[in-house]
């Protein structure tokens, strides 16, 4: 059921949970009729977005990402914070349904009336983040949210997605675990813009610190995501709630000096150009193949390319042509 | 022509004439086995373990030289519920019937470590178990039972400490020193963490808790089994019988390490460790199930070092199936349960519970216990099956049963130590995940017909029978307990009731043995929540992640034609609900109270998403409120919450007011389970849509779960 925009903007203005929520299924949605109200919705709240710190989350499997969530969100609701967490989470079956089985890991923090988490189904969704996940950091803030963790999932496409997207960008890594380095992919160090040990608790401890000191001398010869800026190393542990509040100093730190030095508004200015950028080569996309002439061509050339009757190469210019060709007789 | 060559054409001539492939007549398991449909005695002839003797190791045909020839089995039924009051009078009617033994069902509120007057614990007080707050409630319980002669076994592990202290204190003030008490605390903690979930504190503190409980009994009481290792639970959560021998052990050997670093000796402690089967349909797997698990302990006591030959003894308890009995056409549950019993009686078990017929339905009455306990008494003592120890040994079927699940279990013993041990593997979640595999396979053979229950996917009565199940007015219990513990604390000597909280926390710390604290406070009357939170203050309360595996049940139905076109008709009707809909129907499958068996819950949550849904999972143990907060926040179409333990009543329509109070009265509200038929329009009168019953397929459960989201539409 649809409510008039009103519904909308005045429930997440007042903070409303439901209707947070049936926003974000609207952005989420496949519906053409949905996007349009979501995106009239969208232009109302974005002058109340932006007074957030964006926090981007990523991990090896089994860092215990989301327990960090779960503790560090509970850390800063004890500051005062009002913290919406964002998930994907990916585990598609061939069928396309998945398992959004996030929050059994956050217990503490889905029970709190100062905290909103939105896992959200990536079926099909190449990269890993939701196509709204940029949308749903600023219906959170509209809503008073001063804190928006956003949480990656598995490693690999789904970083520089979110990396574009937030302020700041943590990676957890936990000591030992398949052999330090191994396992990252070396552009997710280079986009961090802090490393924080996990579990750094009981025998622990040492091995952990160890971590800290190797870390700290391959990130030093890094060059940092943005310029000026020099990444932490950090031990914490998010079982024992240890070590959280010397993280979020650094967070804090990281977006005072953004503030203070006006990189935050060329930062967030050129993720949003970027976003623009990709918006735009996305819908032309989906425009373009909505042409009845250019749609049936495109199975054409498919089809003589599996017969083997032309190279894909050749396909591809030829279906360019085509489109050009229609986009100059518009003309 | 040798006389199996010449059995084959035979066979193969009949199998033709029958309209059968020759090489059909062989079957796989569950546990990975190709049943043959013949054996001989060359199958068994380099087999070296048939030719051992009862009572001495390596014990396959049993424990004791005598067997049942000298004394049968203990007819031990499990039971527990409501107040100490009403579950020790249930007890003295039992035993006046022919019971021997007592095993204590705690609710699910004491095994979490939380005293009735919790608030997170409303709808689990006296449910599935008697509800036990302080030393009182246990001195009530064993009221006129003499703790001196009657072996009291008392399935409990997460809030092991004060219920330990609970029944040496209540037995101290009946006059008993604990030298006298015999018995069993199933104290099993690794096999919460990987299937039960009634855990309390972290892994490692909870190991420690195991190793004082070892300590303080191979001390002070000799006569008491301090743990029973438990893989009945692990066969209720849908492991094979390989799996399930390969997990038990695999905890075992985890702790006689933990007992051995703590500075026992084997021998000091082994004789005093018990065992705790599950026993399924396939009667001769199961029959062999038991004589691999006493081979398998034997070797690995031994190589422990162990030379007292009662150190290599396994002893066990067993406990006909749950998961076989069904909700529809329950009567046949009691053949069902006849032909388990039989089985734990031929594999030689020590001690047995039988369930209840209307056990799928929801707790037994005096009527459905009595026949339970019956079954036992009629096969032990009109069936003549005690006449002879062992009698299927040197069977031709068996013996090779035996010695391929010894195999296999063995390999699966060698991964688990691969991996570090049981307690690491659980972490890690290797074993979680391949019991989780078998239960989802399992279910999809049902489903598609592969494996019959009657009743169920085949021969359905036209019509169900009404059953009655027993009623508990869970609202009054509650009252009653928070009322006597307010009492008690009332009357005793806060101080002294701090000081020795403190004590306790104080060992906690310096590693003292925790058991001889906590005796201590129970003696002034501390609570079982106070004992619990001393302990939590110092260990912290341990948190699961849920996790389920994909892809099991679909390619399950992809193996049979026709169960897989049924597959591809509910996804296509999925596919154009996310057509119509904008997005795919998503299902918030939520497990409400302290019901930990996930079972049902994670089956169904794979299924789902197999299905094309989106499946969100709630943490367990939630709240009401906390699960409407999460189908709001994640906007769900519908909730399955799943309930096992009796707590339906309550929390399922405090569910749908809480959704209306948050301004989702839209948000669909399901429930499956073990929910008793005349319970349905109560529920159904409080506004849930659909109730799906144990048995349910999954397909249907998920077409149907599908109209109710387009009905509100």
């Amino acid at each position: 059921m649809l409510y008039p925009v009103e519904y909308y903007v005045d429930g997440i203005r007042s903070g409303n949970r439901a209707v947070i929520a049936r926003t974000m299924t609207l952005l989420e949605s496949l519906l053409e009729s949905h996007r349009k109200l979501a995106a009239q919705v969208f232009e109302k709240i974005v002058p109340l977005a932006g007074n957030s710190i964006r926090v981007g989350i990523t991990g090896t499997p089994g860092a215990g990402k989301s327990t960090l969530i779960n503790s560090l969100g509970m850390y800063l609701i004890e500051q005062g914070h009002r913290v919406a967490v964002l998930a994907v989470d990916p585990s598609s079956t061939h069928s396309g349904g998945s398992i959004l089985g996030d929050k059994t890991r956050m217990p503490d923090l889905c029970s709190r009336e100062e905290a909103f988490i939105r896992p959200s189904p990536s079926s099909g969704i190449l990269g890993g983040v939701s196509p709204g996940t940029r949308e749903l950091i600023m219906i959170c803030e509209a809503a008073g949210y001063d804190v928006i963790l956003v949480e990656t999932v598995g490693v690999g496409q789904s970083e520089t997605a979110v990396v574009d997207m937030v302020d700041f960008f943590l990676l957890v890594l936990i000591a030992g675990a398949g052999d330090d380095l191994q396992g990252i992919k070396k552009g997710i160090l280079e986009d961090a813009d802090a490393i924080v040990i996990n579990k750094a608790d009981g025998d622990n401890i040492q091995a952990a610190l160890r971590a800290q000191t190797v870390y700290g001398g391959v990130i030093s010869f890094k060059r940092p995501r943005i310029q000026g800026w020099s990444p932490e190393v950090m031990t914490c542990s998010a079982l024992q709630r240890t070590g959280l509040g010397d993280l979020w100093e650094v967070v804090l730190k990281h977006n005072n000096w953004l503030l203070e030095s006006g990189k935050m508004k060329r930062l967030r200015g050129e993720q949003y150009a970027r976003w623009t950028a990709q918006l735009s080569r996305e819908r032309l996309i989906k425009e373009i193949f909505k042409i009845n002439n250019i749609k049936k061509y495109m199975d054409l050339l498919e089809q003589e390319v599996a017969d083997g009757g032309i190279t894909p190469l050749a396909a591809s210019a030829k279906l360019t042509e085509k489109v050009m060709s229609n986009l100059r007789k518009e003309k | 022509m040798d006389g199996h060559a010449k059995w084959k054409l035979l066979a193969e001539k009949e199998a033709s004439r029958l309209h059968r492939d020759f090489n059909g007549l062989y079957k796989d398991t569950p546990e990975k086995i190709t049943i043959k449909p013949l054996y001989t005695a060359e199958d068994i002839s380099s087999n070296k373990l048939t030719d051992t003797l009862p009572g001495s190791p390596p014990y396959i045909r049993g424990p004791r030289a005598t067997m049942y020839v000298g004394r049968p089995w203990t007819i031990r039924q499990y039971a527990g519920f409501s107040t100490a009051q009403e579950s020790n009078a249930f007890y003295r009617r039992n035993l006046a019937a022919g019971q021997k033994g007592l095993s204590v069902a705690f609710d699910l509120a004491t095994h979490r470590g939380y005293d009735s007057d919790n608030p997170r614990v409303e709808g689990d007080v006296g449910k599935a178990g008697v509800a036990v707050d302080t030393v009182e409630d246990m001195k009530v319980l064993f009221d006129q039972i003499p703790l001196d002669k009657m072996s009291v076994s008392m399935t409990m592990n997460g809030a092991v400490i004060p219920i330990m202290a609970f029944y040496i204190v209540a037995a101290e003030e009946q006059g008993i020193a604990p030298e006298a008490l015999t018995g069993t605390i199933q104290n099993d903690i690794l096999k919460e963490y990987l299937c039960r979930n009634t855990y309390i504190y972290p892994p490692k503190p909870s190991m420690r808790i195991i190793s004082d409980i070892i300590a303080y009994c191979s001390k002070n009481m000799p006569r008491f089994n301090t743990i029973s290792i438990s893989g009945y639970h692990m066969g209720e959560a849908g492991a094979s019988c390989v799996q399930q021998v390969a997990f038990t052990i695999a905890d075992g050997i985890e702790y006689i390490r933990a007992a051995m670093n703590a500075g026992l000796a084997i021998d000091d402690f082994a004789p005093r460790l018990s065992f705790f089967f599950g026993i399924g349909m396939d009667f001769f797997m199961n029959i062999a199930m038991l004589r691999a698990a006493r081979y398998l302990w034997s070797e690995t006591v031994k190589e422990f070092g162990a030379e007292n030959p009662r150190s290599m003894a396994l002893r066990t308890h067993c406990q006909t199936s749950g998961w076989s009995l069904t909700e529809q056409d329950p009567y046949n549950n009691i053949i069902r349960t006849t032909i388990e019993c039989m089985a734990a009686a031929l594999g030689g078990t020590q001690s047995m519970h039988t369930n209840s017929f209307d056990e799928a339905l929801g707790l037994p009455t005096d009527f459905s216990a009595r026949i339970a306990r019956n079954t036992q008494i009629v096969v032990q003592e009109e069936s003549e099956i005690c006449r002879t120890v062992d009698p299927l040994a040197g069977s031709y079927y068996v013996e090779s049963l035996t010695s391929e699940i010894t195999e296999k279990a063995r390999e699966l013993i060698d991964e688990i130590e691969k991996h570090g041990g049981m307690a690491k593997a659980i972490e890690a979640g290797i074993p979680n995940r391949m019991i989780d595999q078998s239960a989802a396979a399992q279910q999809a053979l049902i489903d598609e017909g592969e494996r019959v229950i009657v009743g169920v996917n085949k021969y359905r009565p036209e019509k169900e029978e009404h059953v009655n199940v027993l009623e508990i007015d869970n609202v009054k219990v509650c009252r009653e307990q928070v009322a006597m513990l307010k009492k008690i604390k009332g009357e005793r000597d806060a101080a002294a009731v701090e000081t020795a909280l403190e004590e306790l926390r104080d060992a906690a710390r310096k590693g003292e043995n925790l058991l001889e604290s906590a005796i201590k406070a129970a003696r002034v009357r501390a609570s079982l929540g106070e004992i619990s939170d001393a302990l939590e203050d110092i260990f912290g309360r341990y948190i699961q992640k849920t996790s389920c595996v994909t892809g099991v049940i679909s390619h399950v139905f992809d193996q049979n034609e026709a169960a897989h076109k049924d597959f591809e008709n509910v996804l296509a009707k999925v596919d154009e609900f996310e057509k119509v809909h904008g997005r795919r129907p998503r299902v918030l499958i939520a497990k409400m109270g302290q019901d930990g068996h996930d079972r049902g819950a994670k089956v169904i949550a794979s299924a789902y998403a197999d299905l094309g849904f989106d499946v969100d999972l709630s943490p367990m143990f939630s709240t009401p409120e906390e699960i409407a907060r999460l189908a709001v926040e994640n906007d769900v179409h519908v909730v399955g919450a799943s309930s096992l333990a009796a707590g339906h009543k309550t929390l399922i329509p405090e569910l749908v007011t809480r959704l209306a109070e948050m301004g989702r009265h839209d948000i669909q509200v399901v429930a499956g389970g073990v929910i008793p038929p005349q319970d349905y329009d109560f529920l159904f009168e409080h506004g849930v849509k659909a109730v799906f019953g144990p048995g349910t397929p999954m397909l249907e459960s998920a077409l149907k779960t599908l109209d109710v989201i387009e009905a509100e539409d």
